[in-house]
Protein backbone atom coordinates (compact mmCIF):
# COMPACT_ATOMS: atom_id res chain seq x y z
CA UNK A 1 0.00 0.00 0.00
CA UNK A 2 0.85 3.30 -0.66
CA UNK A 3 0.08 6.99 0.42
CA UNK A 4 1.51 10.65 -0.24
CA UNK A 5 0.69 11.29 3.88
CA UNK A 6 0.63 8.94 6.78
CA UNK A 7 -0.74 10.30 9.92
CA UNK A 8 -0.48 7.74 13.22
CA UNK A 9 -3.08 8.42 15.56
CA UNK A 10 -6.81 9.99 14.88
CA UNK A 11 -6.73 11.95 18.15
CA UNK A 12 -7.64 15.77 17.69
CA UNK A 13 -4.55 17.01 16.26
CA UNK A 14 -4.06 14.08 13.63
CA UNK A 15 -7.21 14.87 12.46
CA UNK A 16 -6.88 18.38 12.06
CA UNK A 17 -3.64 17.36 10.07
CA UNK A 18 -5.70 15.26 7.93
CA UNK A 19 -7.81 18.24 7.04
CA UNK A 20 -5.13 19.94 6.37
CA UNK A 21 -3.58 17.62 3.65
CA UNK A 22 -6.39 15.61 2.63
CA UNK A 23 -7.99 19.51 1.65
CA UNK A 24 -4.93 20.13 -0.99
CA UNK A 25 -5.37 17.19 -2.72
CA UNK A 26 -3.10 15.21 -1.00
CA UNK A 27 -3.52 11.30 -0.68
CA UNK A 28 -3.94 10.86 3.44
CA UNK A 29 -4.11 7.34 5.38
CA UNK A 30 -4.89 7.28 9.29
CA UNK A 31 -3.79 4.79 11.29
CA UNK A 32 -5.94 4.60 14.61
CA UNK A 33 -5.70 1.61 17.36
CA UNK A 34 -9.17 2.19 18.58
CA UNK A 35 -12.27 2.12 16.55
CA UNK A 36 -13.57 6.01 16.67
CA UNK A 37 -11.74 8.82 15.50
CA UNK A 38 -11.58 11.83 18.32
CA UNK A 39 -9.17 10.30 20.46
CA UNK A 40 -9.48 11.67 24.18
CA UNK A 41 -12.18 13.87 23.48
CA UNK A 42 -15.05 11.05 22.97
CA UNK A 43 -15.06 11.30 26.45
CA UNK A 44 -14.33 15.00 27.26
CA UNK A 45 -17.45 16.60 28.43
CA UNK A 46 -16.03 19.62 29.98
CA UNK A 47 -16.62 22.97 28.07
CA UNK A 48 -13.55 23.75 25.88
CA UNK A 49 -12.52 27.54 26.00
CA UNK A 50 -9.94 28.35 24.49
CA UNK A 51 -9.91 26.81 20.82
CA UNK A 52 -8.80 28.39 17.66
CA UNK A 53 -10.44 31.14 16.55
CA UNK A 54 -11.86 28.92 13.67
CA UNK A 55 -14.03 26.74 16.72
CA UNK A 56 -16.46 27.77 18.67
CA UNK A 57 -16.27 26.59 22.30
CA UNK A 58 -18.01 23.13 22.80
CA UNK A 59 -17.66 20.10 24.70
CA UNK A 60 -14.61 17.69 24.17
CA UNK A 61 -16.96 14.77 22.34
CA UNK A 62 -19.08 17.60 20.30
CA UNK A 63 -16.11 18.53 18.66
CA UNK A 64 -14.54 15.10 18.44
CA UNK A 65 -18.19 14.58 16.46
CA UNK A 66 -17.23 17.82 14.52
CA UNK A 67 -13.81 16.63 13.16
CA UNK A 68 -14.79 12.74 12.54
CA UNK A 69 -17.56 14.44 10.27
CA UNK A 70 -15.35 16.46 8.01
CA UNK A 71 -12.82 14.13 8.02
CA UNK A 72 -15.52 12.21 6.35
CA UNK A 73 -16.37 14.29 4.00
CA UNK A 74 -12.89 13.69 2.23
CA UNK A 75 -11.73 10.84 0.94
CA UNK A 76 -9.24 9.98 3.86
CA UNK A 77 -7.81 6.52 4.14
CA UNK A 78 -8.58 5.52 7.94
CA UNK A 79 -7.65 2.21 8.88
CA UNK A 80 -9.09 1.90 12.74
CA UNK A 81 -8.71 -0.82 14.72
CA UNK A 82 -4.46 -0.85 12.88
CA UNK A 83 -1.31 -0.35 14.98
CA UNK A 84 2.05 0.54 13.76
CA UNK A 85 4.24 -2.18 14.93
CA UNK A 86 7.36 -0.97 13.75
CA UNK A 87 9.10 0.22 10.70
CA UNK A 88 11.42 -2.16 7.69
CA UNK A 89 14.86 -1.17 6.94
CA UNK A 90 13.29 0.23 3.23
CA UNK A 91 11.56 2.69 5.35
CA UNK A 92 7.70 1.59 4.82
CA UNK A 93 5.54 0.78 7.94
CA UNK A 94 4.62 -2.22 9.40
CA UNK A 95 0.62 -2.28 10.60
CA UNK A 96 -1.32 -5.00 12.07
CA UNK A 97 -5.05 -5.15 12.13
CA UNK A 98 -4.34 -8.10 15.00
CA UNK A 99 -4.69 -10.69 12.21
CA UNK A 100 -2.25 -9.25 9.11
CA UNK A 101 0.81 -7.88 8.78
CA UNK A 102 0.91 -5.28 5.85
CA UNK A 103 3.65 -2.62 4.86
CA UNK A 104 2.49 0.34 3.97
CA UNK A 105 4.60 3.19 2.51
CA UNK A 106 4.35 6.84 2.86
CA UNK A 107 6.20 9.85 1.23
CA UNK A 108 5.56 12.17 4.34
CA UNK A 109 4.82 10.81 8.33
CA UNK A 110 2.44 12.33 10.65
CA UNK A 111 3.01 11.22 14.29
CA UNK A 112 0.49 12.19 16.92
CA UNK A 113 0.32 9.80 19.10
CA UNK A 114 -1.22 11.99 22.14
CA UNK A 115 0.21 11.14 26.09
CA UNK A 116 0.02 8.76 28.56
CA UNK A 117 -0.38 9.09 31.91
CA UNK A 118 2.29 8.85 34.49
CA UNK A 119 1.67 6.71 37.48
CA UNK A 120 2.38 7.41 41.31
CA UNK A 121 3.84 5.11 43.53
CA UNK A 122 2.84 4.13 47.21
CA UNK A 123 2.34 1.16 49.06
CA UNK A 124 -0.04 -0.65 47.82
CA UNK A 125 -0.88 1.26 44.64
CA UNK A 126 -1.34 -1.76 42.67
CA UNK A 127 -4.39 -2.54 44.70
CA UNK A 128 -8.25 -2.71 42.34
CA UNK A 129 -9.76 0.50 42.68
CA UNK A 130 -6.48 2.31 42.33
CA UNK A 131 -6.32 4.17 38.95
CA UNK A 132 -5.61 7.23 36.90
CA UNK A 133 -7.55 10.07 36.71
CA UNK A 134 -7.84 9.37 32.77
CA UNK A 135 -9.52 6.27 33.49
CA UNK A 136 -11.79 7.39 35.92
CA UNK A 137 -12.86 9.98 33.04
CA UNK A 138 -13.69 6.95 30.63
CA UNK A 139 -15.24 4.78 32.73
CA UNK A 140 -18.29 7.74 33.42
CA UNK A 141 -18.30 9.42 30.61
CA UNK A 142 -17.52 6.60 27.91
CA UNK A 143 -19.16 3.66 29.76
CA UNK A 144 -21.19 5.05 31.87
CA UNK A 145 -20.06 3.16 35.17
CA UNK A 146 -19.30 4.21 38.77
CA UNK A 147 -16.05 3.54 39.77
CA UNK A 148 -16.90 3.90 43.46
CA UNK A 149 -18.88 5.67 46.29
CA UNK A 150 -15.83 7.11 48.16
CA UNK A 151 -12.81 8.66 46.04
CA UNK A 152 -9.56 11.03 46.93
CA UNK A 153 -7.67 12.55 44.66
CA UNK A 154 -3.71 12.41 44.51
CA UNK A 155 -2.53 15.57 42.22
CA UNK A 156 -4.98 18.88 41.48
CA UNK A 157 -4.06 19.40 37.97
CA UNK A 158 -6.53 21.08 36.17
CA UNK A 159 -8.11 17.80 34.46
CA UNK A 160 -8.11 16.52 37.86
CA UNK A 161 -10.82 19.84 39.11
CA UNK A 162 -12.46 18.77 35.85
CA UNK A 163 -12.49 15.56 37.30
CA UNK A 164 -13.42 16.02 40.62
CA UNK A 165 -16.25 18.48 39.45
CA UNK A 166 -18.28 15.52 37.72
CA UNK A 167 -17.41 13.29 40.19
CA UNK A 168 -19.13 15.20 42.79
CA UNK A 169 -22.25 15.83 40.57
CA UNK A 170 -22.77 12.06 39.86
CA UNK A 171 -22.88 11.74 44.07
CA UNK A 172 -19.23 10.13 44.44
CA UNK A 173 -18.34 11.71 47.73
CA UNK A 174 -14.43 13.12 47.35
CA UNK A 175 -12.97 12.54 50.68
CA UNK A 176 -9.49 14.88 49.80
CA UNK A 177 -7.64 16.27 47.00
CA UNK A 178 -3.90 15.57 48.09
CA UNK A 179 -1.16 17.32 46.69
CA UNK A 180 2.57 17.55 48.03
CA UNK A 181 3.34 20.54 46.65
CA UNK A 182 2.48 23.88 49.46
CA UNK A 183 -0.53 25.03 46.87
CA UNK A 184 -2.66 23.47 44.11
CA UNK A 185 -1.01 22.72 40.41
CA UNK A 186 -4.35 24.00 38.94
CA UNK A 187 -4.03 26.92 36.68
CA UNK A 188 -7.93 27.68 36.25
CA UNK A 189 -9.33 29.57 38.93
CA UNK A 190 -13.03 29.50 38.72
CA UNK A 191 -12.65 25.32 38.44
CA UNK A 192 -10.84 25.74 41.34
CA UNK A 193 -13.47 28.24 43.15
CA UNK A 194 -16.26 25.46 42.39
CA UNK A 195 -14.33 23.03 43.50
CA UNK A 196 -13.96 25.07 47.22
CA UNK A 197 -17.98 25.46 46.75
CA UNK A 198 -18.37 22.11 46.71
CA UNK A 199 -16.96 21.70 50.27
CA UNK A 200 -14.17 18.98 48.99
CA UNK A 201 -11.42 18.89 51.76
CA UNK A 202 -7.89 20.00 50.14
CA UNK A 203 -4.70 18.88 51.80
CA UNK A 204 -1.98 20.47 50.26
CA UNK A 205 1.83 19.49 51.41
CA UNK A 206 0.58 16.50 51.86
CA UNK A 207 1.09 12.43 50.47
CA UNK A 208 -0.43 9.12 50.69
CA UNK A 209 1.67 7.04 52.97
CA UNK A 210 -0.58 3.82 52.70
CA UNK A 211 -3.44 2.00 51.05
CA UNK A 212 -5.27 -1.13 52.69
CA UNK A 213 -7.74 -3.58 51.55
CA UNK A 214 -7.92 -7.28 50.54
CA UNK A 215 -8.80 -7.67 47.08
CA UNK A 216 -9.83 -4.14 46.62
CA UNK A 217 -8.74 -0.54 48.05
CA UNK A 218 -10.50 -0.10 51.12
CA UNK A 219 -8.71 2.96 53.30
CA UNK A 220 -5.73 4.99 52.76
CA UNK A 221 -3.28 7.09 54.80
CA UNK A 222 -2.73 11.11 54.15
CA UNK A 223 0.42 12.20 55.20
CA UNK A 224 -0.64 15.69 56.60
CA UNK A 225 2.11 17.97 57.96
CA UNK A 226 1.96 16.17 61.62
CA UNK A 227 -0.73 14.12 62.05
CA UNK A 228 -1.85 11.24 59.66
CA UNK A 229 -5.42 10.79 58.71
CA UNK A 230 -7.27 7.21 57.82
CA UNK A 231 -9.96 7.78 55.02
CA UNK A 232 -12.37 5.02 54.12
CA UNK A 233 -12.73 5.23 50.11
CA UNK A 234 -12.78 2.69 47.14
CA UNK A 235 -11.16 4.54 44.82
CA UNK A 236 -7.96 6.59 44.41
CA UNK A 237 -7.36 8.54 41.02
CA UNK A 238 -3.76 9.16 40.30
CA UNK A 239 -3.18 12.56 38.53
CA UNK A 240 0.29 11.78 38.01
CA UNK A 241 0.13 14.27 34.86
CA UNK A 242 1.12 13.19 31.52
CA UNK A 243 4.16 12.09 28.85
CA UNK A 244 4.71 11.95 25.56
CA UNK A 245 4.27 8.71 23.88
CA UNK A 246 7.48 7.96 22.10
CA UNK A 247 8.15 4.71 20.87
CA UNK A 248 7.16 5.46 17.47
CA UNK A 249 9.82 8.19 17.54
CA UNK A 250 12.10 6.14 19.09
CA UNK A 251 11.92 3.32 16.47
CA UNK A 252 12.28 6.37 13.38
CA UNK A 253 15.36 7.25 14.87
CA UNK A 254 14.30 10.72 15.91
CA UNK A 255 16.31 12.78 18.89
CA UNK A 256 14.93 13.89 21.73
CA UNK A 257 15.31 16.19 24.51
CA UNK A 258 13.91 16.63 28.14
CA UNK A 259 11.79 19.83 28.38
CA UNK A 260 10.16 19.04 32.00
CA UNK A 261 6.95 21.51 31.53
CA UNK A 262 5.90 20.01 28.30
CA UNK A 263 6.37 16.11 29.98
CA UNK A 264 9.86 15.16 29.70
CA UNK A 265 11.34 13.90 27.07
CA UNK A 266 10.05 15.10 23.45
CA UNK A 267 11.00 14.51 19.92
CA UNK A 268 13.57 17.56 18.69
CA UNK A 269 11.59 19.38 16.32
CA UNK A 270 11.73 22.73 14.61
CA UNK A 271 9.04 25.41 14.10
CA UNK A 272 7.50 23.22 10.81
CA UNK A 273 7.10 20.99 13.68
CA UNK A 274 9.29 18.48 11.86
CA UNK A 275 11.53 16.32 13.68
CA UNK A 276 15.41 15.88 12.62
CA UNK A 277 14.35 13.28 10.25
CA UNK A 278 13.15 15.26 7.37
CA UNK A 279 10.21 12.94 6.33
CA UNK A 280 8.64 13.01 9.90
CA UNK A 281 6.36 15.18 11.24
CA UNK A 282 4.51 15.33 15.00
CA UNK A 283 1.83 16.98 16.26
CA UNK A 284 -0.34 17.14 19.39
CA UNK A 285 0.27 15.52 23.12
CA UNK A 286 3.51 13.83 21.49
CA UNK A 287 5.15 17.43 20.74
CA UNK A 288 4.84 18.71 24.54
CA UNK A 289 1.91 18.09 26.37
CA UNK A 290 -0.44 21.03 26.66
CA UNK A 291 -4.17 22.36 26.42
CA UNK A 292 -6.62 21.31 24.17
CA UNK A 293 -6.68 24.06 21.77
CA UNK A 294 -2.99 23.61 21.20
CA UNK A 295 -3.70 20.40 20.24
CA UNK A 296 -5.95 21.51 17.38
CA UNK A 297 -3.08 24.15 16.39
CA UNK A 298 0.23 21.44 16.15
CA UNK A 299 -2.35 19.42 13.74
CA UNK A 300 -2.85 22.34 11.53
CA UNK A 301 1.00 23.30 11.27
CA UNK A 302 2.25 20.11 10.62
CA UNK A 303 -0.38 19.88 8.28
CA UNK A 304 0.49 22.95 6.41
CA UNK A 305 4.16 22.17 6.44
CA UNK A 306 3.47 18.39 5.34
CA UNK A 307 1.90 20.22 2.09
CA UNK A 308 4.37 22.24 1.42
CA UNK A 309 6.76 19.62 1.64
CA UNK A 310 5.11 17.67 -0.62
CA UNK A 311 4.72 20.45 -3.13
CA UNK A 312 0.89 21.24 -2.66
CA UNK A 313 1.44 24.63 -1.78
CA UNK A 314 4.41 27.18 -1.69
CA UNK A 315 6.72 28.15 0.89
CA UNK A 316 5.41 31.30 0.85
CA UNK A 317 2.09 30.54 1.35
CA UNK A 318 3.01 27.97 4.07
CA UNK A 319 4.17 30.17 5.99
CA UNK A 320 1.41 33.64 5.57
CA UNK A 321 -0.61 30.36 6.82
CA UNK A 322 1.18 29.14 9.79
CA UNK A 323 2.19 32.37 11.23
CA UNK A 324 -1.31 33.27 12.40
CA UNK A 325 -1.26 29.54 13.28
CA UNK A 326 2.08 30.17 15.62
CA UNK A 327 0.08 33.35 16.94
CA UNK A 328 -2.84 32.05 18.04
CA UNK A 329 -0.71 28.87 19.61
CA UNK A 330 1.47 31.51 21.67
CA UNK A 331 -1.60 33.07 22.97
CA UNK A 332 -3.82 30.07 23.89
CA UNK A 333 -0.80 28.62 25.18
CA UNK A 334 0.77 31.68 27.24
CA UNK A 335 -3.04 32.04 28.86
CA UNK A 336 -3.02 29.40 30.94
CA UNK A 337 0.72 27.64 30.32
CA UNK A 338 3.06 30.41 30.30
CA UNK A 339 5.73 28.34 31.47
CA UNK A 340 4.74 25.76 28.46
CA UNK A 341 5.17 27.98 26.06
CA UNK A 342 8.66 29.40 27.14
CA UNK A 343 9.40 25.82 27.35
CA UNK A 344 8.22 25.18 23.55
CA UNK A 345 10.13 27.81 22.54
CA UNK A 346 13.68 26.96 23.56
CA UNK A 347 12.96 23.75 22.49
CA UNK A 348 12.32 24.74 19.07
CA UNK A 349 15.44 27.21 19.20
CA UNK A 350 17.55 24.05 20.59
CA UNK A 351 16.86 22.06 17.72
CA UNK A 352 20.28 21.46 16.26
CA UNK A 353 21.19 20.58 19.94
CA UNK A 354 19.61 17.66 21.02
CA UNK A 355 20.70 15.55 24.39
CA UNK A 356 19.23 12.14 23.11
CA UNK A 357 20.87 11.07 19.87
CA UNK A 358 21.47 8.34 17.83
CA UNK A 359 20.53 5.88 20.48
CA UNK A 360 19.45 3.38 18.73
CA UNK A 361 22.22 1.21 18.06
CA UNK A 362 24.76 1.92 21.43
CA UNK B 1 10.41 5.12 50.54
CA UNK B 2 8.74 1.82 51.35
CA UNK B 3 10.79 -0.78 50.60
CA UNK B 4 8.12 -3.12 49.52
CA UNK B 5 6.37 -1.21 47.31
CA UNK B 6 6.07 -2.20 43.95
CA UNK B 7 7.09 -0.44 40.81
CA UNK B 8 6.98 -2.43 37.94
CA UNK B 9 3.69 -3.95 38.35
CA UNK B 10 3.89 -6.21 35.96
CA UNK B 11 7.15 -8.52 36.61
CA UNK B 12 6.60 -7.18 40.27
CA UNK B 13 9.96 -5.73 41.18
CA UNK B 14 9.66 -3.62 44.06
CA UNK B 15 11.70 -0.63 45.45
CA UNK B 16 13.93 -2.40 47.35
CA UNK B 17 15.39 -4.88 44.43
CA UNK B 18 15.69 -1.54 42.15
CA UNK B 19 17.43 0.38 44.74
CA UNK B 20 20.09 -2.49 45.09
CA UNK B 21 20.84 -2.98 41.75
CA UNK B 22 21.47 1.18 41.95
CA UNK B 23 23.82 0.39 44.84
CA UNK B 24 25.99 -2.02 42.02
CA UNK B 25 26.25 0.40 39.67
CA UNK B 26 23.23 0.63 37.93
CA UNK B 27 22.75 4.25 36.06
CA UNK B 28 19.92 3.77 33.73
CA UNK B 29 17.01 1.96 32.90
CA UNK B 30 18.59 -0.39 30.74
CA UNK B 31 20.60 -1.45 33.41
CA UNK B 32 17.44 -1.92 35.66
CA UNK B 33 16.20 -4.12 33.26
CA UNK B 34 18.78 -6.07 32.13
CA UNK B 35 19.70 -7.25 35.98
CA UNK B 36 15.77 -7.31 37.32
CA UNK B 37 13.28 -7.73 34.98
CA UNK B 38 11.76 -4.51 35.40
CA UNK B 39 9.84 -3.00 32.46
CA UNK B 40 9.80 -6.75 30.16
CA UNK B 41 6.42 -7.47 30.96
CA UNK B 42 3.03 -6.68 28.65
CA UNK B 43 3.42 -2.35 29.16
CA UNK B 44 7.10 -2.75 27.95
CA UNK B 45 8.40 0.09 30.78
CA UNK B 46 5.39 2.42 29.97
CA UNK B 47 4.28 2.62 33.51
CA UNK B 48 7.14 1.92 35.57
CA UNK B 49 9.60 4.11 33.03
CA UNK B 50 9.47 7.58 35.23
CA UNK B 51 9.31 5.96 38.37
CA UNK B 52 11.93 4.58 37.60
CA UNK B 53 13.73 7.29 36.68
CA UNK B 54 13.31 9.29 39.78
CA UNK B 55 14.61 6.23 41.60
CA UNK B 56 17.91 6.63 40.46
CA UNK B 57 17.84 10.24 39.99
CA UNK B 58 17.01 10.36 43.88
CA UNK B 59 19.83 7.51 44.67
CA UNK B 60 22.67 8.78 42.49
CA UNK B 61 21.95 12.31 41.92
CA UNK B 62 22.32 12.23 38.33
CA UNK B 63 19.95 14.74 36.83
CA UNK B 64 16.76 13.38 35.22
CA UNK B 65 17.49 14.69 32.08
CA UNK B 66 20.90 12.96 31.76
CA UNK B 67 18.56 9.52 32.90
CA UNK B 68 18.44 8.44 29.08
CA UNK B 69 14.97 6.65 27.74
CA UNK B 70 14.79 2.75 27.73
CA UNK B 71 15.31 1.11 24.51
CA UNK B 72 12.03 1.30 22.56
CA UNK B 73 12.16 -2.26 20.29
CA UNK B 74 9.64 -3.40 17.37
CA UNK B 75 7.15 -4.45 18.25
CA UNK B 76 5.89 -1.25 19.58
CA UNK B 77 2.92 -3.00 21.67
CA UNK B 78 2.83 -6.99 21.82
CA UNK B 79 1.24 -8.82 18.86
CA UNK B 80 1.14 -12.56 18.78
CA UNK B 81 4.29 -14.39 16.82
CA UNK B 82 1.33 -15.95 14.74
CA UNK B 83 -0.14 -12.47 13.27
CA UNK B 84 3.33 -11.24 13.06
CA UNK B 85 4.34 -14.67 10.83
CA UNK B 86 1.49 -14.25 8.60
CA UNK B 87 1.01 -13.56 5.21
CA UNK B 88 4.60 -11.83 5.55
CA UNK B 89 5.43 -11.97 1.46
CA UNK B 90 7.29 -8.78 0.87
CA UNK B 91 9.54 -9.23 3.93
CA UNK B 92 10.45 -11.89 6.52
CA UNK B 93 9.34 -11.02 9.93
CA UNK B 94 12.19 -12.54 11.89
CA UNK B 95 14.13 -10.43 9.81
CA UNK B 96 12.71 -7.42 10.90
CA UNK B 97 13.40 -7.98 14.22
CA UNK B 98 17.00 -8.35 13.53
CA UNK B 99 17.53 -5.08 11.01
CA UNK B 100 18.00 -3.19 14.57
CA UNK B 101 21.32 -5.32 14.97
CA UNK B 102 23.91 -3.98 12.33
CA UNK B 103 26.50 -6.74 11.94
CA UNK B 104 30.40 -5.50 11.10
CA UNK B 105 32.96 -8.69 10.40
CA UNK B 106 29.88 -10.90 12.38
CA UNK B 107 30.06 -8.80 15.36
CA UNK B 108 27.73 -6.03 16.92
CA UNK B 109 29.10 -2.85 15.65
Amino acid sequence: METDVLIIGAGPSGLTAALETASRGLDVTIVEESFSMGGQFIQQTQLLQSLPSSYQPMRGFELAGLLTKQVEDYSIRCLLGHRVIGFYKDGSVGISDEINVFPLKAKKIIVATGAAENALAFPKWTLPGVMTIGAVQTLINRDFVLPGKHAVILGSSDFAMDVALQLSELGVQIKGIIEKTPSLTARDAEKVEEVRKKGIPVYVNSSIKEARGIGKVEEIDIVHGEQILTVSVDVVCIDGGRSPILDVFYQLGCSFSYQKELGGWIPQYNKSLQTDREDVFLAGNAAGVSSQGVLLTTGMIAGVYVSESLGAISKQEADIETMSLWRELEIMETKLYPDAWKARMQHVENFEHPVLKDQFIS
Amino acid sequence: MDKTMIICRCEEISYEEIEEVISNGAKRFDDIKRMTRCGMGPCQSKICNSLVATIIHEKTGIPIHEIPLPRMRMPISPIKLETLATNSTSFSSVKSVLDEVELEDGKVR
